[in-house]
Order: structure tokens, then sequence, then C-alpha cells
């Protein structure tokens, strides 16, 4: 840009009216030319801080800032890492929590069928066999031939809402 | 290798890679947000605070803009919540520096441009400004950015970076002519 084209153009500056690539060259041409610069300060001193040449970044806090912004990004990577829910461990979790209501189960049931379990002795006879005195004969309630299990309830006659349930293997009762 | 292939491998968890976009943008980040919140040693704060979040931004980052200028919009927008958040009383006493520059501004200073002097009397005067007024001057008059840049960063329109560019250009001058009479020209001196 020309000493004269930049005076001219000084109050089109001032007035933000200029386009871009004018622009540019106003602010190339204030910083490199001391009398026309001068002549821009006594028009508006604030055209001072147009006139700043560009600085050099800083190396050594360039390299800082690098350092530092890679170790919080490691440390947040880590964070997020340790945060992140863990698909095998819940599957674990229900694993061992399934097993554990199974071991319950398996618990309960002996203690509360004591005959069923003694079922297992080939000395016991056949359930529905078993004489029981004043009782009722018992009902077939599921059969599962394939898998070899029968399951009988007998009720009490004393208390027909009372029931008690035996799983047997069917071979056991011949 | 340009900006945005920089940030795709980043985005793959590339950290050299967002590394080499620090090194490229940080020093000038820092200048933009040093002269906005008139700190050196907080600026690079700042910037840090301003890459972390970009790194965990990333996914949300619009190619059709450049880096540049999304990371200057985030760095940006930090340094305005900075300034909003300090105190009147600390305000009070960045403005206790301007005897020390009466000192060592010359009678001539109008005449000639020093670099340091002059960073140090924007250090001042920007106080006086609005937040959003200081950004716009800082980034259309000191680092030179078009209008539409400073727009897209600013997230506001060109006419109002015009606007805030012409407010700001109004009160320095006054502000010059009321603390720092020696930068005016002797003619408009009192």
């Amino acid at each position: 840009m020309r000493c004269q084209e930049f005076r001219e153009l000084v109050d089109r500056y001032l007035e933000e009216s200029l386009d871009e690539a004018r622009r540019e060259g106003f602010r190339s041409h204030l910083s490199s030319c001391a009398v026309c610069r001068q002549v821009a300060l006594q028009r508006d001193p604030t055209l001072l801080f147009a006139a700043l040449e560009p600085q050099g970044d800083d190396e050594e806090e360039v390299e800082r800032c690098v350092t530092a912004v890679t170790a919080s990004i490691r440390r947040d990577r880590l964070e997020r890492r340790l945060r992140r829910p863990r698909p095998w461990l819940a599957a674990a979790a229900a694993f061992l929590a399934g097993a554990g209501v199974v071991a319950t189960w398996e618990a309960t049931r002996h203690d509360a069928f004591p005959a069923a379990q003694a079922a297992g002795s080939v000395a016991t006879p056949a359930v529905a066999a078993a004489p029981r005195d004043g009782a009722p004969p018992p009902e077939v309630q599921v059969d599962m031939p394939g898998e070899g299990v029968r399951v009988y309830q007998f009720a009490d006659q004393v208390d027909r809402n009372t029931a008690v349930c035996y799983i047997v293997t069917p071979a056991l009762e011949s | 290798m340009d900006d945005r292939a920089y940030v795709r491998a980043a985005r793959e968890g590339d950290e050299a890679a967002f590394a080499a976009l620090v090194r490229r943008h940080s020093g000038g980040l820092h200048r933009a947000v040093a002269r906005i919140i008139g700190d050196d040693a907080e600026a690079w704060d700042v910037v840090q605070m301003a890459l972390l979040r970009a790194w965990r931004r990333l996914s949300s980052y619009d190619e059709r803009w450049s880096f540049a200028t999304w990371l200057y919009r985030i760095g940006t927008n930090l340094a305005i919540d900075l300034l909003r958040s300090r105190s009147s009383r600390d305000r009070a006493h960045r403005a206790g520096g301007e005897h020390h520059l009466r000192v060592v501004a010359s009678p001539s200073a109008s005449e000639r441009v020093d670099e340091n002097e002059v960073e140090r009397l924007l250090d001042r005067l920007v106080t006086v400004l609005t937040p959003q007024q200081r950004s716009a001057f800082v980034l259309r008059e000191l680092e030179g950015m078009e209008t539409a840049e400073v727009a897209r960063v600013l997230g506001c329109s060109a006419t109002t970076v015009r606007n805030h560019v012409f407010q700001a250009r109004k009160v320095l001058r006054r502000e010059l002519a009321r603390r720092y009479p020696e930068y005016l020209p002797r003619a408009h001196r009192g």
C-alpha cells in the first residue's frame, strides 16, 4: 500500500468499513512506515494497538504447556477408564449371585423335605406304596419321564391346606 | 499435516497428534487471552483449560470451522468467564499500576511504538471495557482477525463485533486522554 492511499483510508479503518484485504494492507503499512504511523496516531492514538508487531511464541512456555496438557489428558483418560462400566464384571457378579440363590434353594429344599433327600437311598420304599395311616393316596402332580422325575403331593387330613411335595426318581419306586 | 488431519487422528485417541495442535496454537491463544485478561501467567492456566476442554469435546468440533477459531472460541469464553468472576477489589488493584506507567512513558510516546510499553498500557486500559468489548478489540485490532472470524469466536453477529470494536475504541480514546495524555497528539493535549 502506498502512503497516500494509507492516509486516505485512516478514517475508514477507524469506522470499521474497510474490506478485509485493504484492512490487512492498512495494518501492514501502519507497522512498517514510521511517517504514516505518526500521521495515523495524530488522527487517533488508539491506533497504537494496531501498530504492535506480532510477537513470536515463547518456545519454553509452549513446551511446558504441551507437557501439562498431555499429562492432564492421560490423567483424564485414566479416570474415565476407572469409571467405565465393565460388562464382564457385571456378568461375573450376576453369575455369583445366581450361584448363591441356587445354593440357598438347595439347602432350604433339603431342610424342608428330608424324606425327599432320603428318597435318594435305594433302601427307601416307593413313595406311592409307602404306608401312611389315614392319609389319602398321594397325587402325582408333575411327571417328567424324559427327565426321570415325578412330583407327588400329599395332603394332610387334619389340615387340607397343607401340602407336602416329594420329588422322586421313578426308578426308585419299583 | 494440517489441523483437520491432526484432529481426526486425535479423535482416534492419538495424543501425539493433539500435542502437535497444542504446539501449533497455544502460543497464539496465550497471546490473545493474556491481552484480554491482562495477566500473562494466568493466561497460561486459561490456555491449558481451553486445550483440555477442546480434547474432551473433540467429537463436537465442526470441521467447517478452522480448528484455531474453535479453540479461540473456547479460550475466549473462559477468559470472559474469568473477567466476570474477578472481584472489583482485584480490578482496583490492577488499576494501581498506572503511576508507574506515567513515569516510564516519555512525552514523545505517540511518535514511536515501544512494544512492552504499549502492552502495559493496554493491560491497564482494557479494564474499563466490558469483557465482550475487550475480547472483540483484542481479536480484531491486536490479533488482526477478520470480522467474520471474531463473530464466530464470540458467538455474535459481524455487526455486533464492529459495534464492540467501535465502542471500545471510543472508550480507550477517552481513557487515554484522561489517564495518559502524553500519548495524545500534541495538538490534543490539555
